[in-house]
């Protein structure tokens, strides 16, 4: 049960490739379960008989979510909010890799914008909502764009050091067969740098769905945030627990599809891990490599 | 050094020569991007004034106050986890899933339950910056290489001692980067709550100014977060660079 922190799995990485017998898997689950189901089964219980006005039953909160989901228009909201998360993020990483690439590349370009990348990641873009809602309207487009423009950063960020990560080296050795300049960015200088892209579109996703919630807080006829306010100001107090459920079950399940998808994009940057077996165990890369945050 | 700030320099310039060009030539209405000189004299005339300081004070003790609670709480319980692997498995998936939910969307439940006072700010500043301290803290309790763990079981060191010799020492410099990154988290989320609701602070007076139409106004205060955001960063690496003297820098490309 205790085991030695070498012998650990590390952490948001898969274990090792070779397959866990049904018993270990059983195992690690009921080990990793426990907590979480006995913190669920307490709420249920310590709001069972709730009279509070303030904190609902859990059980009337759940059902609230499924009738409004079924019936109610919430799952509207739902694609809404999905559709500008989505489309934000994806130009987002679209503009943040192909910027970030050729920041990283060339050295001069990446002196002299350090300063003002930083200050940039450091600018709320919350502050921006009041001054962008108000201007371009409550429509999707502005969204879209608030979420872009939050997304951007992190991700240009990681990938200019991505970019950075790789060894002089293998970029000194691409050089120099002078390979040219499509495959070098294709075959070595893209796969290098994909792990911390991927790290940045951690953060962003984070900070795109915040700023959903903001924007459609702020001003919209539709969406989650825009769910949660009406309910919440209206003292639909089932229905304003109901939507904070759902959009923290959004943010959780997006989490978990992303790294999915980088397991499945970048197998074999975690199958390396092993091949350094006891000398030096590598622990797993920090949580959040750049600014984890959340806005 | 000299080349480089001056390259530096250069792209500010380029930048807001870029921003000035665009408004004068009107591709963007006024109103959502009043022109760079504009904002500039807003700000001037920002500086001197009383509401201007109360605003940024108001922003900086919610945000001050919800991450020291964030770190109180936060540092202890990740070196514990990160120390027993049985702690850490169980409470990995509802730190996970607790880590993703998005605060602000918790907003309307905290008006509700909290009211709209400084301590829900502060509230909901500790639950944004709670994750990554008690993350980092558990990533650095965990990166403590095995041969020091063996050395320190051989030679039977109390716990406490352990605790504090050992695992602290060496959790540091990843605690110190959960630190950096909840500093900026804070102040980002303080300004976040304010422009939603009436607290007092930077991101009220933003949503005020522009809804007084005073376009150059809000610019002037959403700068002014980005420079705290920016110095936060600056100073945590000076003090970070202080204080891990004794080691290597582990992130070369980050200095």
């Amino acid at each position: 049960m205790h085991r030695p922190p070498w012998n650990r799995p590390p952490l948001n990485r898969p274990l090792s490739n070779r397959p866990l017998s049904n018993r270990m898997l059983l195992n690690r689950m009921l080990r990793q379960l426990w907590l979480p189901v006995l913190v669920f089964v307490i709420l249920l219980l310590a709001t069972a008989g709730s009279t509070s006005f303030y904190f609902p039953p859990l059980t009337t909160v759940l059902d609230t979510l499924w009738s409004e989901l079924a019936h109610g228009g919430l799952l509207d909201d739902l694609f809404f909010s999905l559709r500008n998360i989505a489309l934000g993020l994806a130009l987002a990483t679209v503009v943040g890799v192909g910027a970030g690439l050729v920041i990283g590349e060339v050295r001069t370009l990446r002196l002299a914008t350090a300063p003002l990348l930083d200050f940039a990641r450091a600018t709320p873009t919350v502050g921006f909502v009041p001054v962008i809602i108000l201007t371009l309207g409550i429509g999707s487009g502005p969204k879209v764009f608030l979420i872009f423009l939050g997304s951007l950063w992190p991700i240009l960020l990681n990938t200019v050091s991505g970019v950075r990560s790789i060894g002089p080296a293998v970029h000194e050795t691409a050089r120099g067969y002078r390979i040219p300049w499509r495959l070098r960015l294709r075959r070595v200088i893209l796969p290098g740098a994909l792990p911390q892209v991927f790290a940045g579109i951690r953060v962003a996703l984070s900070i795109a769905v915040v700023l959903m919630v903001v924007s459609e807080i702020y001003g919209s006829p539709v969406g989650l945030g825009n769910f949660i306010l009406q309910s919440g100001s209206s003292f639909h107090v089932a229905e304003t627990w109901a939507g904070t459920l759902l959009i923290g079950v959004l943010g959780y399940v997006l989490s978990v599809l992303l790294l999915l998808v980088e397991h499945r994009l970048l197998g074999w940057h975690h199958q390396r891990a092993p091949r350094t077996p006891r000398a030096r165990p590598t622990p797993p890369a920090p949580p959040e490599k750049s600014n984890g945050a959340v806005v | 050094m000299v080349r480089v700030r001056l390259l530096q320099l250069g792209a500010l310039a380029a930048v807001l020569a870029l921003w000035a060009l665009v408004t004068t030539l009107g591709a963007v209405s006024s109103t959502a991007l009043p022109g760079p000189v504009s904002v500039a004299g807003a700000f001037g005339d920002l500086v001197g004034t009383g509401v201007f300081w109360q605003a940024v004070g108001d922003t900086l003790r919610g945000a001050v106050t919800g991450l020291a609670v964030a770190v109180a709480v936060g540092i202890p319980v990740g070196l514990v986890t990160g120390v027993y692997a049985a702690a850490e498995e169980s409470s990995r998936l509802l730190t996970e899933i607790l880590r993703s939910f998005p605060v602000i969307a918790l907003l309307p439940v905290f008006l509700l339950v909290l009211g709209s006072t400084p301590g829900m700010k502060a509230t909901v500043v500790f639950i944004a910056c709670v994750f990554p301290v008690l993350l980092q803290a558990q990533y650095g309790a965990r990166s403590v290489p095995p041969a020091v763990h063996d050395t320190v079981r051989t030679y039977r060191i109390p716990r406490l001692l352990r605790f504090r010799r050992v695992i602290l020492p060496g959790a540091v410099p990843s605690v110190m980067t959960g630190l950096r990154l909840a500093a900026t988290t804070s102040v980002l989320v303080a300004i976040g709550v304010e422009v939603l609701t009436t607290l007092p602070g930077i991101g009220h007076m933003i949503m005020e100014s522009q809804a007084a139409g005073a376009s150059d106004r809000a610019y002037a205060y959403i700068l002014t977060a980005g420079a705290i955001g920016y110095s936060i960063t600056l100073l945590a690496q000076f003090a970070e660079r202080r204080l891990l003297r004794w080691r290597p820098p582990t992130h070369p490309g980050e200095a």
